[in-house]
C-alpha cells in the first residue's frame, strides 16, 4: 500500500462533506462495537467500500472489498463443516473476527484521511461553530502523518548505517532497546518540527480567539444528507440484524 | 515603520535558543530592506522574532523596552493582530507549512484575518499571477523540492499582502536556481513599497537588493554598512566579522587546499548504476569513480538525483547496478556497513542518552579511544551529556565521531553547512580536510565557499546523469563558480506522475486499450472453460461411486460440457490471443511514434552520442519486449491468476481443511518465486551490464577489423573480444544458478500440491469428515490448479527483463530536450553573440566561458589547435546542443527562444561531415531550398563552381549522388554543400573546415565558391589553413576553450605568439606542398 497521506478528492465522483465523513466514522466505530453478526458488518462494510470507491479511490475501494470477500468467504464456510482440529479452528475464528471488527473504523478512518484537505476539514467544522480549540488537534493529527513517514524513512535508513537491526528476531529478543532506537530519534525530530510549526503557525494569525474565515465552500449538499440518513439506517440495521441473528432468527 | 526603544530580550523558557539581544536602538523606514548579519547566536533571528512578535509571545523571556510598527505596540498586542501588518518566512522548509496542499497553505493567512472568500480568491488569483506559482498549485507540499516550498511560503505571505516582510534565513535550504527565484520574489516585493527585513548569512544574492546591512555582535548592534562599504571589505575583513562572501566572483579557492594529483585507487567504483522510482527513471550513470582520500563535492539543482545517487552508493537506497568499494563489489548491507551518512537532519540519526553512548553503539573500540576521536573533534567534555542537549554543529560532529569510531571507509553528507554561520562553515571545512587521509568525503552541497575551501573534486549531477567529474584545480575552481552564479532560473520539479511496470506499458497503449481489455475477458473465460471439464469429470465419478450405473444417456450431458468446456476454450483463447496482439502491434507503432517525436526534439549531440547501433536496437529489439508483455503477460497472466484464486474459493467451499493445506503450499512456493526475483534482480545489472559490454565489443572487433589486418593487430582485438564473451557466459551463468534452486523448488511446490493434500484428503475420508466424491473433485481443482501456477510463473519470471528493456526505452526517452521557443526571429540584425558561454562534452568542459560578437558583413574566422572548441562553437550556433551557462544571441536574441526551423532559415552551417541523399544531384542541392526551380538550383551550381564537373557526368544534374558517391571527391561534395548555401541565402553563414580538401588543383575554384557566397553575410568561419582566413574582419584565436586573442591578422602576427605558431606552421606545410608539387 502507498503511504502517502495527501487528501484529495478532484478524481471522486462525489465530494462529500467532512463532517459526513466523520459521522460515518462515529458509526462505523459504533456498528463494529454493538454488532455481533457477519451479515450487518459485511452490508455494512460493502456500502463502506462503495464509497470510497465513489470518492475517488477505487482501486484501494477494489482491495479492501476483495479482502472482505474472502474473509467472509471463509468464515461461511467454516461454519459448515465439522470435525476440523479445534486449534486451526480458533485461530482462523480469531483472525478473522478481529478482521471483521476493525474493517469498518479502518476504513473509515482512512476515508477521512486520503479524501480531506486540512484546509477543507477546518473549515467545514468552523462552519459548524465548533472552537477551533477542539478542531486543531485534528488537523494537527493530519498534518503530522506524512511528517512521521517521513521522519520513520530517515530514521530507518540512520538505523543501517549504525547496525542497528530492525529484524523479527532483533525486535522480539530486545523489544525494549528497539523501541527505543525508534523513539529516541523520533520524539526529538518531531518535537523540533512541532515547535517551529507551532510559532510557524501563530505568526501568520492563527488563533483560538479569533474567527476564522474560508476560501472553502462548506455546505452540506443532498449527497450529505443522503450517506448521513443511510449509514445511520445501516448500523441500526446491523444491530437489529445482530440481534436478531442472536435470538435464533434466520437458523 | 519599525521602531526599536532601547529593547533587550533574553529567553526564559524551555522554547528558543541563543542568548537573546541588549540595547536595540533602532528604527526601519517603510520601503527599507534591510539585512541582520553576523555569526550564529549573534541575535539575528532574535531581532526577527522581536519582529513579528513571536518573542515574547511564543518564546517567553524578559523583555525591555518597546517594538513599534506603526502604531502598534508588538511586545503587548496580541499575534494575531501582529501577523496583520508583519509576515514571516522562516528558515525550515519542513516545518512552516500547517496545511498539506498548496492552495490551502496560500490562502492559510487570509483566512486567519477572517477575510471575505472572494477578497481570499482576488488575492490568491494575483499571488499566483505575481509570484509565478501556477506550477505549484493545488499539489502536496511534501512532494515539492526546498525550493519551491520557500516560494510558496513566500507566496502565502504575498497573500495576506502585510506591510512587512520578516524572513529568517529562507535560503538555508535552497540550490542556486532557487536562491535566483528567492531574489526575483524580493525584488518584487521590494519593488511594491514593502518593508523586508531579512536575516541571513548567504550575503552574495542580497547585495544588489539591500539597503542596510545591520551587523549584530552578541546581541549588540555594532555597525551598520551600506552595499557599497560591505562590498569593499576584503575576505580577511569580512572573516573577522564571521560574515560570508558577499561576491561570488571574488571567492578563491583556499590556499591550504592544494590540487589534488590525479593518483589514488578509486575508493568508489559503480557501473551501471540504474534507478527508478514509480516508473520515472532518477539514475543513470554508466561509469563512476570515485578517489580515494579525497574530498569530493556533488553538486546539481535540487532534484537532480544527488540523494538518491549518495543513498545507491552507501547501501540504504535500492538502485541496479554494480558498486565497488576499494575494488571489491559489495551487497547493499556490506556497503551499509561500511560508509555512513551525516544527515541534514542530525536528530535522526543520534539514538542514544549519552555522547559517549552515542560514539560506542555497535562500534568495537575502547572508551578510551572514543574519548580520543571526541576530543580530536572539539566534542571534549561533553561525552556524559545528552547529545540533544548539544548545538546543532555539536550534534553534526557527534554524527561524525560515530562514523570514526565504527572505522567506516567513508563518509557521506547531505547538505552539511546548510545555515551554518562562516565559523561553522570554516571549521567544518578544515576538520574534513584533516581527516582526508583516513576517509574519504562525498558531500552534497549548494555552498560554493564550502567547496572552495575544502573540496578537491566536483561531481556535478544533473537529471539523474554525470554531467562532469572534475578536480578543483585552477580550471576547475572557473567552472564550479560557472555553474554557481549562472543566472537560470527555471523550475526543474515536475509533477512526476507515478507508474507501476504495466502501468509505463499501458500508458502507451492509447485507444488500443480497451483490446487489451477484451483480450483479458476472453483469456479468463477461456481459462473458466479450461477449468469447467473437472467439473464433468466430477459429476461422472460421483455418480459411479454412488454406484449407479453408466449409461450413455446419464453421462451425455456431462460428455457434452466436457467437449463443449474445450471448444469454447479453443475459441476464447485465441480471440483473446487475437485481440492482445492487435492490441500488442498498434503499441509498439505507438511507442516507435513516441520515440521518433522525442528524438526529434533532442539535441542533435545526444543522439550522436547514443551510436546507430543504440538507437537502432531501440527501435526495433527493445521495443519488441513490449509485445511479449501485451500479448502474453498482461492477459494471459491475469486470466491465470483470476481463475487459480476462483478454483481456490471452490477447494475451500468443497473443504476448507484441504485448501488451507493447498494456500500454505502455495505460500511456500510464492515465497521461493518472490525469492528468485529478488536474488535474479540483484545479479540482473551484472548480467546486462556485460551483455552491453559483449555488445561494444562486437561493434569495436567488427568495425575495427581494418585496422587490425592493416597491422596485424588480431589477436590484442580478438582477446578483448573473446574476454567479454566469457564474462557474458559467466555472468549469464552466475545468474542461472543463483535462481535455479529456487525455481526448482516453486516449480516443485506448484506442481504437485496434490501430493500434500492427496494423504490429508485421504485421512479426512477415513475419518468420516469428507466424502469419496468431494475428496476426488478436491484433487480435481488440485490438478487444475498446478498448470496454471506454472504458467503464470513463467511469465512472471520474464518480467524483470521486460522491464529492464522497457526501462531503457523510457531512459532513451527522457533526457531533456533541446530548449526551443516558440518566438519568430526578431533579432535587430543578424550578429551574432556569444555572452559567457560555458559548454562540456560528456563530461569535459570544451567552452570555458567565451564571450565574442561576429558582426553583420563581416568574416570572423575561428583558428586553433585541434581541440581548442573551434567546431563546437559551429555546432553551438546551429543550436545542436544547449548551452550550460551564458547566451547565445542572434541579432540581440537569444537563440533559445525561437524554434529550430526558424534558427534554420537564418544560418547556413557547413559541416565537416559532409553527406549527400541517395538522389539526383539536383535534388540534393535543391535541399537548400525545397521551392526552387530547376533553373535557380542551376544558378546556383553554377556560382557555386560544381556546374562543370556535374555536366561530365552521364546524366548530368539528374545523376543518382549513392550511385556516384565514390566519383565524387571531398572537394566536389563540399561545392556542391556550397551550392545549397548559395541556394538557401541565409543571412549567417558558418563553415566549418570549408577549406579542408583544397588541393592546388581546385584552390582556385574553392575560393572563388567561398567568395560568391560569403559576400555581404554575417560569416564564421573555422579553418586550419591560415592563408585562407588571413583578410577576414576578425580572428579569434582559441586555446584550451578560451579565447587567447583576437584581432586582425596583422596584429595578431605582432602580438600574440599562438597565432604566430599556428601561421608558421601552416606557411611551412604550405611550402612543402609547393616544393613537393614542383618536383614532380
Amino acid at each position: 500500500m502507498d503511504l502517502t497521506f495527501y487528501g484529495e478528492e478532484t478524481k471522486g465522483l462525489i465530494s462529500v462533506d467532512p463532517r459526513t465523513k466523520v459521522l460515518i466514522f462515529i458509526t462505523s466505530s459504533l456498528v463494529c462495537v454493538s454488532s455481533f453478526s457477519d451479515l450487518g458488518i459485511a452490508l455494512y462494510s460493502v456500502v463502506l467500500c462503495i464509497l470510497f470507491a465513489l470518492c475517488g479511490k477505487p482501486m484501494t475501494a477494489l482491495k479492501a472489498g476483495i479482502a472482505l470477500g474472502v474473509v467472509l468467504f471463509v468464515r461461511a464456510v467454516m461454519g459448515s463443516s465439522q470435525g476440523a482440529p479445534e486449534l486451526i479452528v480458533m485461530i482462523l475464528t480469531l483472525v478473522t473476527t478481529s478482521f471483521m471488527f476493525a474493517f469498518p473504523p479502518i476504513m473509515s478512518v482512512l476515508l477521512i484521511i486520503k479524501t480531506t484537505r486540512i484546509s477543507h476539514f477546518l473549515s467545514a467544522f468552523q462552519a459548524m461553530h465548533i472552537p477551533v480549540k477542539a478542531i486543531v488537534p485534528a488537523a494537527v493529527f493530519f498534518r503530522f502523518l506524512p511528517t512521521v513517514t517521513d521522519e520513520w524513512n530517515g530514521i530507518r535508513k540512520a538505523m543501517a548505517f549504525r547496525g542497528i537491526s530492525l529484524s523479527p528476531v532483533q525486535v522480539i529478543t530486545h523489544p525494549w532497546r528497539t523501541i527505543e532506537y525508534v523513539l529516541i530519534p523520533m520524539l526529538f525530530s518531531s518535537i523540533s518540527v512541532m515547535e517551529e510549526l507551532a510559532a510557524a503557525t501563530m505568526a501568520r494569525g492563527m488563533d483560538v480567539d479569533v474567527r476564522r474565515s474560508s476560501y472553502e465552500k462548506v455546505k452540506l449538499r443532498a449527497a450529505d444528507y443522503l450517506l448521513i440518513v443511510l449509514f445511520i439506517a445501516l448500523f441500526a440495521l446491523s444491530v437489529i440484524v445482530g440481534e436478531m441473528v442472536k435470538n435464533g432468527a434466520f437458523l | 515603520m519599525i521602531r526599536f526603544d532601547n529593547v533587550s530580550f533574553h529567553y526564559g523558557g524551555e522554547r528558543g535558543t541563543g542568548e537573546g539581544v541588549d540595547n536595540i536602538n533602532l528604527s526601519i523606514n517603510d520601503g527599507e530592506f534591510i539585512v541582520l548579519c553576523g555569526s550564529s547566536g549573534c541575535g539575528k533571528t532574535t531581532l526577527t522574532r522581536l519582529i513579528n512578535g513571536l518573542a515574547p509571545h511564543f518564546y517567553p523571556g524578559e523583555l525591555e523596552g518597546e517594538v513599534f510598527i506603526n502604531d502598534i505596540n508588538v511586545s503587548a498586542s496580541e499575534l494575531s493582530e501582529t501577523s496583520k501588518v508583519v509576515g514571516s518566512v522562516f528558515q525550515n522548509p519542513k516545518s512552516q507549512f500547517f496545511n498539506i496542499d498548496t492552495t490551502g497553505e496560500l490562502v492559510f493567512g487570509c483566512e486567519n484575518q477572517g477575510m471575505s472568500r472572494e477578497e481570499i480568491s482576488e488575492r490568491l488569483i494575483k499571488t499566483e499571477k505575481d509570484m509565478k506559482l501556477h506550477a505549484l498549485m493545488g499539489r502536496n507540499i511534501f512532494e515539492l523540492s526546498g525550493g519551491e516550498k520557500q516560494q510558496i511560503a513566500c507566496g502565502s505571505v504575498y497573500t495576506t499582502q502585510p506591510d512587512v516582510y520578516v524572513l529568517d534565513e529562507p535560503s538555508s535550504n535552497l540550490d542556486r536556481k532557487a536562491i535566483h527565484r528567492l531574489h526575483e520574489i524580493l525584488r518584487k516585493i521590494r519593488e511594491s513599497g514593502k518593508t523586508v527585513v531579512i536575516s541571513e548569512h548567504r550575503l552574495y544574492y542580497l547585495m544588489d537588493l539591500a539597503d542596510r546591512f545591520i551587523y549584530l555582535d552578541d546581541g549588540i548592534i555594532t555597525a551598520t554598512y551600506t552595499p557599497d562599504e560591505l562590498e569593499k571589505l576584503s575576505d580577511g575583513e569580512l572573516s573577522k566579522l564571521g560574515l560570508r562572501c558577499t561576491d561570488l566572483n571574488k571567492l578563491e579557492k583556499n590556499p591550504d587546499n592544494a590540487d589534488f594529483g590525479n593518483g589514488g585507487i578509486p575508493v568508489i567504483e559503480a557501473i551501471d548504476l540504474n534507478c527508478t522510482r514509480g516508473g520515472n527513471q532518477i539514475l543513470d550513470i554508466e561509469r563512476l569513480r570515485l578517489p580515494e582520500h579525497s574530498v569530493i563535492a556533488v553538486i546539481g539543482d535540487n532534484g537532480s538525483g544527488k540523494s538518491t545517487m549518495t543513498e545507491a552508493l552507501c547501501g540504504v537506497g535500492t538502485s541496479d547496478g554494480s558498486i565497488a568499494f576499494k575494488g571489491r563489489y559489495l551487497s547493499d548491507r556490506q556497503r551499509a556497513d561500511k560508509s555512513f551518512m551525516v544527515m541534514q537532519d542530525v536528530n535522526r540519526q543520534l539514538f542514544s542518552d549519552s555522547v559517549i553512548e552515542e560514539v560506542m553503539l555497535n562500534a568495537s573500540v575502547e572508551r578510551e579511544k572514543a574519548l580520543e576521536i571526541l576530543d580530536k573533534l572539539g566534542l571534549k567534555g561533553t561525552e556524559e551529556r545528552h547529545p540533544s542537549s548539544l548545538s546543532g554543529g555539536q550534534k553534526q560532529r557527534v554524527a561524525i565521531a560515530s562514523a570514526l569510531c565504527a572505522g567506516k571507509e567513508i563518509i557521506f553528507y547531505d547538505e552539511p553547512t546548510s545555515g551554518l554561520d562562516r565559523r561553522g562553515m570554516e571549521r567544518f571545512g578544515s576538520l574534513l580536510h584533516e581527516m582526508r587521509n583516513e576517509i574519504t568525503s562525498v558531500i552534497i552541497t549548494h555552498d560554493p565557499e564550502l567547496i572552495l575551501r575544502c573540496c578537491t573534486h566536483i561531481l556535478h549531477i544533473e537529471g539523474g546523469r554525470v554531467m562532469g567529474f572534475y578536480p578543483l584545480n585552477t580550471d576547475g575552481v572557473q567552472r564550479v563558480r560557472g555553474y554557481f552564479m549562472s543566472e537560470s532560473d527555471e523550475n526543474t520539479s515536475k509533477k512526476r506522475k507515478k507508474y507501476g511496470m504495466f502501468g509505463r506499458v499501458l500508458k502507451y497503449t492509447g485507444k488500443w486499450k480497451k483490446y487489451v481489455v477484451f483480450a483479458v475477458i476472453f483469456m479468463v473465460l477461456g481459462a473458466i472453460c479450461g477449468a469447467l471439464p473437472y467439473a464433468g469429470i466430477y459429476d461422472l465419478l460421483t455418480a459411479f461411486l454412488n454406484g449407479n450405473g453408466l449409461t450413455l444417456q446419464s453421462t451425455l450431458p456431462d460428455i457434452a460440457l466436457i467437449l463443449g468446456a474445450g471448444i469454447l476454450y479453443a475459441v476464447a483463447y485465441t480471440t483473446g490471443l487475437q485481440f492482445s496482439h492487435r492490441a500488442a502491434y498498434h503499441t509498439l507503432e505507438n511507442i516507435r511514434v513516441s520515440l521518433q517525436e522525442k528524438l526529434d526534439g533532442q539535441p542533435l549531440g545526444n543522439i550522436h552520442d547514443m551510436g546507430i547501433g543504440t538507437v537502432k536496437k531501440l527501435f526495433n529489439d527493445d521495443i519488441e519486449s513490449v509485445e511479449l508483455m501485451l500479448a502474453h503477460v498482461i492477459p494471459e497472466g491475469f486470466s491465470n491468476i483470476f481463475v487459480g484464486s476462483l478454483i481456490l474459493l471452490i477447494l475451500i467451499a468443497v473443504d476448507w481443511q484441504m485448501a488451507l493445506c493447498s494456500v500454505v503450499v502455495l505460500l511456500l512456493g510464492y515465497a521461493a518465486s518472490r525469492q528468485m526475483y529478488d536474488v535474479g534482480m540483484d545479479k540482473m545489472g551484472y548480467y546486462f551490464a556485460s551483455s552491453k559490454r559483449l555488445n561494444n565489443s562486437i561493434i569495436e572487433y567488427v568495425s575495427g577489423m581494418e585496422v587490425v589486418r592493416v597491422f596485424n593487430r588480431s589477436n590484442e582485438s580478438g582477446e578483448r573480444f573473446e574476454d567479454s564473451v566469457y564474462k557474458y557466459r559467466d555472468f549469464g551463468l552466475e545468474w542461472y544458478k543463483v535462481c535455479w534452486p529456487w525455481m526448482a523448488l516453486y516449480g516443485s511446490l506448484f506442481a504437485n500440491i496434490t501430493l500434500y493434500s492427496l494423504p490429508l484428503g485421504g485421512l479426512l475420508v477415513i475419518l468420516g469428515h469428507l466424502t469419496l466424491s468431494r475428496y476426488i473433485l478436491a484433487l480435481c481443482l488440485s490438478y487444475a490448479l498446478g498448470p496454471l501456477l506454472i504458467h503464470t510463473l513463467a511469465l512472471i519470471g520474464t518480467l524483470p527483463r521486460v522491464n529492464y528493456k522497457i526501462q531503457s526505452i523510457e531512459k532513451a526517452l527522457d533526457r531533456p530536450a533541446l530548449k526551443s521557443g516558440n518566438e519568430p526571429f526578431k533579432g535587430t540584425d543578424h550578429s551574432i553573440t556569444f555572452d559567457k558561454v560555458r559548454f562540456a562534452y560528456k563530461g569535459d568542459e570544451v567552452i570555458k566561458g567565451i564571450s565574442f560578437t561576429a558582426k553583420e558583413g563581416q568574416m570572423t574566422a575561428l583558428v586553433g589547435e585541434s581541440g581548442s572548441g573551434k567546431s563546437t562553437i559551429a555546432r553551438l550556433i546551429a543550436h545542436y546542443y544547449d548551452v550550460d551557462s551564458g547566451c547565445i544571441r542572434l541579432g540581440g536574441q537569444d537563440i533559445n527562444e525561437m524554434p529550430l526551423e526558424t534558427l534554420g532559415d537564418q544560418i547556413s552551417y557547413v559541416s565537416q561531415e559532409l553527406f549527400l541523399f541517395n538522389k539526383s544531384i539536383m535534388e540534393n542541392i535543391r535541399i537548400g531550398k525545397p521551392d526552387a526551380t530547376d533553373e535557380e538550383v542551376r544558378e546556383a551550381a553554377r556560382r557555386a563552381g560544381c556546374e562543370d564537373f556535374i555536366l561530365n557526368f552521364e546524366n548530368g544534374y539528374d545523376t543518382m549522388a549513392g550511385a556516384c558517391g565514390n566519383k565524387l571527391s571531398g572537394g566536389q561534395k563540399q561545392r556542391i554543400a556550397f551550392a545549397r548555401v548559395l541556394l538557401k541565402n541565409a543571412p549567417v553563414i558558418v563553415l566549418d573546415e570549408a577549406t579542408a580538401f583544397i588541393d592546388p588543383e581546385n584552390e582556385k575554384k574553392m575560393n572563388d565558391a567561398i567568395e560568391e557566397i560569403t559576400r555581404n553575410k554575417t560569416v564564421l568561419i573555422i579553418a586550419h589553413k591560415l592563408s585562407s582566413i588571413a583578410k577576414a574582419d576578425k580572428i579569434i584565436v582559441l586555446g584550451k576553450g578560451r579565447i587567447v586573442e583576437q584581432g586582425t591578422h596583422s596584429e595578431l602576427i605582432k602580438e600574440c605568439d599562438e597565432y604566430r605558431k599556428l601561421w608558421n606552421a601552416t606557411e611551412e606545410s604550405n611550402r612543402w606542398i609547393l616544393k613537393g608539387g614542383a618536383d614532380s
